[in-house]
């Protein structure tokens, strides 16, 4: 600790603290333009200018000078005071002063300064910029004669977002932020440079003119797209959430989102959110009163409730940790059907299963802090940053801040390929667990394995005849990568599941696992696997038990069900397997085949407009509760607005529901949430108000355990191409599809070929293209590049338009032909 | 930084055989993205936009902060340049021996401003601050001749003289 004195006051900060810290931790506000808590030291502005008795003859700038022991630091004297107003004049010689129509106005650290400093003239003049605005993509608007050079913006894309969308281009008097070729953006579009842009140069398009920053609700909350469990802070105003608002204290991540969640907001208030419930009459979705509806659903449950082996219920994990407590409870105990689940039939098996067999417990063994804190990562499919863009950020700032080793092993290659020092190991689709039989394999040939590993002689029967040539890359890899994970110190296994990752299931959980276990790489900070849950509450899903226990049907049985007649009721919460299971002309028939079906939904989705009654149900911004990231961290959601239209938050729906049925009744959700504390053994001692802010990370005590998996073995065919299916980055699930953010940059489904591929189908980017497989064929835009490999040909899920679950049915691996229309 | 190698871009537009050896050269060195980008401005006369997304790809370095530093450094040139680079101090002492009107006959002659090049890559005209040779002002240099006590009428002889000489 070093010891020093700032305007009198005594303080002892950390040795690598700047004055400008030291400040922060003792209460004393130091101005600052260009500096931001996440973003290396810049130093450019000159607005945190301060006096230091051992440096006396000059002012010195706080951001970016260390402490040292003694140090005798005045923050605010009349020279000081009278540089900074000289910071000030210089600035706003060239800023416009279009505060009025300025989005910024409120929320700019520069017209707060120049109020605070009464600076209320300018000694003086000069022309203004006259810079062309950049109006040419639909989220981020560039005014460059806004710009005071702080660097933010170019800062945080290099070093937290990877990206480099921006830098300092010309120099002198025309030097200005600009890109390559001073052309328009053209980047991912998470908004960070929007986000810490200390004035109005760089502003959020979907916000321009909507509200004056100081009218705008705040209010602190969750955000509903991935796993990852980011918190925000929606801006709402007359009922509508109308932007989120960056706080670099908020959560793990500091305030960082990806474009999802700066820019995907826009569903709450959709003009195509359900508004009043449904019910079917001649045949038709017609308008219908709540209790009519209610009425219906009751009166058909409650028939189920003497054949219950009849009833099924689907829940997204999107609903809060109560809802899904209530929705178990009421399915599970009040119906007595045993047939409920949520995606994991299809896809969170590695959660629900494979960790379980693994270590004992449905949970990731690892937190997201381990990210950090590891000192070499590795990444299964390098989609962990377009499925979990955030975590992608932290990935990022582990490998190039803290120079932790990244190894991918993937189907294609992605961003994170590109960080320093990164190697990629590229193997044939649907080979993810003979990759890790053959590491395994590696690692005891090596005499690698850690002692006393229990099982090891099961796993070594069981990995016997894994070659790197079966995961479709070189032995000298495999070899590599097992060393290095090996006889790292810590190592960290990240591995991303979804809907859209047919494979990615409870076997390979388990091959990644016993990778940890086979070199102790786990009940270790910065160890162990990490599994990435696709949707916001995929782990409270698990946690709540929504899944099928003993003989009930999972959600693959449960449309399987459908489809022969044995389920004759299924009550939808928020799913949409229309268009996110395998298979959709599959699953359309089942569900046409199913003698009653209802959908509570924020929208009329494919499935929903399949149902005999549609419940309009809240968006995550109409109501409070829970919901438990993939790291394990339980967080308060916060209502922000009130429902829109009729619509009434699943937990009223199932509330009411529960109630009619003779089940349980509560007066609010966080009466449920007691219960959970009292229920879940994880959950125990936790209450709603204890959660605060930061929320709470529940301990897992893990048991761990070799279990071997069988690789699927799957010959290439002739001819054909293999289907990657996965999340594009602007994506999550089906519901972005109604964020205009997320729509704006990504509105169609495509189909992502090689150049040679590509050149070979005589294809060119953007040209309609027909995929066909087994099951079906869809039309999709071809995008060609290098990401792909050759051979290979990889589509996002999300869209019901050219979906491609039309053409997948489950399997690890499909075949496909591409054909230009 | 995972650096690629040659084969696995393609070539765009512009032949980048040469970029692509410059590269290679350099390759494995640290802060190589100067004389890359040197090498690559010493081959085809001014940095090509095929060559920046080559670089960029290659060293791994984003193309924003190759054009940053390109737009900084005044030896970097993103257009092509003339064959014959014409350059007329505007000093203080060639300002004050009538630079200004050599300029202008220049201007009037080629049709081309300050800092742009005919359309037959002929020719690329500047106007520089000072040529270090006050003595001979007003001074214009053409690629390395020098032509001291400018006139109007040498700007004819100029022009006629490098009219005449061979483009390749």
């Amino acid at each position: 600790m070093v010891n020093l004195t700032i305007d009198g006051k005594q303080v002892a900060v950390e040795k690598d603290a700047t004055i400008y810290d030291a400040a922060k931790a003792c209460g004393i506000k130091i101005p600052i333009l260009c500096h931001d808590k996440k973003l290396h030291p810049f130093g450019g502005c000159r607005m945190c200018l301060v006096e230091v008795e051992q440096m006396k003859g000059r002012l010195i700038p706080a951001c970016t000078t260390p402490v040292t022991e003694g140090m005798i630091v005045q923050t605010t004297t009349d020279e000081i005071v009278k540089a900074r107003k000289l910071v000030l004049e210089l600035l706003l010689l060239k800023h416009p002063i279009d505060c009025p129509v300025c989005d910024a106005a409120g929320d700019c650290d520069l017209q707060n300064l120049t109020y605070e400093y009464k600076v209320n003239m300018n000694r003086f003049v000069d022309e203004k910029f006259n810079h062309e605005i950049d109006y040419e993509n639909p989220l981020i608007e560039r005014d460059m004669n806004r710009c005071i050079h702080c660097g933010k913006c170019a800062r945080i894309c290099d070093e937290i977002v990877s990206y480099g969308a921006y830098t300092f281009i010309n120099r002198g008097i025309e030097a200005k932020m600009g890109t390559e070729f001073d052309g328009p953006l053209n980047c991912e579009f998470c908004g960070s440079c929007v986000s810490v842009c200390p004035v109005g140069a760089l502003n959020s398009r979907p916000f321009k003119f909507k509200a004056r920053w100081w009218a705008l609700q705040k209010t602190k909350s969750v955000c509903s797209y991935c796993g990852t469990g980011c918190q925000l802070t929606l801006g709402s105003k007359d009922g509508k959430v109308l932007t989120t608002i960056y706080d670099e204290n908020q959560g793990f991540h500091n305030g960082q989102l990806c474009t999802r969640g700066r820019f995907g907001y826009q569903f709450v208030n959709s003009d195509k959110r359900l508004t009043a419930p449904m019910i079917r009459k001649n045949g038709n979705l017609q308008e219908a009163t709540w209790e009519e509806a209610l009425a219906e659903v009751t009166s058909r449950l409650s028939a189920g409730k003497s054949d219950p082996a009849s009833v099924a219920a689907l829940a997204t994990p999107r609903l809060t940790n109560e809802e899904l407590y209530l929705f178990g409870k009421l399915f599970r105990g009040t119906v007595g059907t045993d047939n409920i689940d949520h995606s994991a039939g299809y896809a969170h098996e590695a959660l629900t299963k494979g960790a379980v067999a693994s270590f004992g417990v449905a949970a990731s063994p690892a937190e997201i802090a381990d990210v950090q804190k590891s000192n070499l990562l590795l990444v299964v499919k390098s989609d962990a940053y377009e499925t979990h863009p955030v975590i992608g950020f932290e990935i990022n700032l582990g490998v190039k801040r803290k120079g932790i080793a990244l190894r991918i092993v993937s189907d294609k290659k992605g961003k994170l390929t590109r960080l320093p020092g990164a190697k990629t190991t590229v193997h044939a689709p649907g080979n993810e667990v003979a990759l890790f039989n053959a590491l395994c394999k590696s690692v005891i040939d090596q005499g690698l394995a850690a002692e006393g590993v229990a099982g090891l002689d099961a796993l070594k029967a069981a990995v016997a005849d894994a070659t790197a040539e079966k995961a479709g890359v070189t032995a000298e890899e495999i070899a590599a990568i097992a060393k290095e994970f090996a006889s790292a110190e810590k190592a960290l296994i990240i591995l991303p599941i979804g809907q859209g990752y047919p494979g990615h299931n409870a076997a390979l959980a388990n091959a990644a696992a016993n990778l940890a276990i086979l070199t102790g790489q786990y009940g270790k900070e910065g160890a162990g696997l990490l599994i990435m849950g696709e949707k916001n509450n995929s782990q409270g899903a698990v946690d709540m038990g929504i899944y099928p226990k003993g003989t009930g049907l999972n959600a693959a049985a449960i449309i399987d069900g459908c489809a022969n007649g044995n389920i004759k009721t299924l009550f939808v919460a928020g799913e949409n397997p229309v268009v996110s299971y395998p298979n959709r002309k599959k699953v359309e028939k089942a569900l046409e085949n199913v003698e009653f079906m209802v959908v509570s939904d924020l929208f009329l989705t494919e499935t929903a407009a399949m149902a005999d009654v549609v419940l309009p149900a809240c968006s995550f911004a109409e109501k409070s509760g829970t919901f438990t990231s993939l790291g394990r961290r339980v967080q308060n959601v916060r209502k922000a607005i009130p429902a829109v239209g009729l619509a009434k938050s699943d937990f009223d729906i199932l509330n009411a529901l529960s109630q009619a049925l003779g089940g349980a009744r509560y007066n609010n959700q966080g009466e449920v949430f007691t219960e959970i504390a009292a229920n879940v053994p994880a959950y125990k001692g936790l209450t709603q108000a204890g959660l605060k802010d930061e929320g709470a990370v529940y301990p897992v005590a893990l048991s761990a355990k070799l279990v071997p998996a069988a690789a699927q073995a799957s010959a290439p065919v002739a001819g054909k191409l293999t289907l990657v299916t996965g999340s594009a980055l602007y994506h999550c699930g089906t519901m972005s599809r109604f964020g205009e953010g997320p729509m704006y940059v990504c509105p169609d489904a495509y189909a992502e070929l090689n150049v040679a591929d590509a050149a070979a189908l005589k294809v060119a980017e953007g040209d309609q293209v027909t995929v066909t497989s087994g099951t079906g064929a869809v039309q999709v835009v071809a995008k060609v590049g290098k990401r792909v490999p050759q051979g290979v040909v990889f589509s996002p899920y999300h869209f019901g338009e050219g979906s491609v679950n039309t053409i997948t049915d489950g399997s690890e691996v499909t075949y496909v032909t591409v054909a230009k229309k | 930084m995972s650096n690629a190698p040659a084969e696995e871009i393609a070539a765009e537009e512009i032949d980048l055989t040469e970029a692509n050896e410059i590269i290679d050269k350099y390759l494995t060195l640290p802060g190589n993205l100067m004389p890359v980008l040197q090498g690559i401005q010493d081959a085809y006369g001014f940095v090509p936009k095929p060559t920046i997304d080559l670089v960029a790809e290659r060293l791994n370095v984003y193309p924003s902060q190759i054009y940053g530093v390109l737009t900084f450094y005044a030896q970097f040139h993103l257009k092509p340049r003339g064959k014959f680079i014409i350059r007329v101090c505007v000093g203080t002492a060639c300002h004050v021996q009538g630079a200004e009107r050599i300029t202008e006959t220049f201007f009037g002659r080629l049709g081309i401003g300050h800092a742009e090049t005919t359309e037959d890559l002929r020719y690329t005209f500047e106007k520089v601050a000072c040529l270090g040779a006050c003595g001979m002002a007003p001074l214009a240099m053409v690629n390395d001749d020098t032509y001291g006590k400018m006139t109007v009428q040498k700007v004819d002889e100029i022009i006629e003289t490098y009219n005449a000489r061979p483009m390749k």
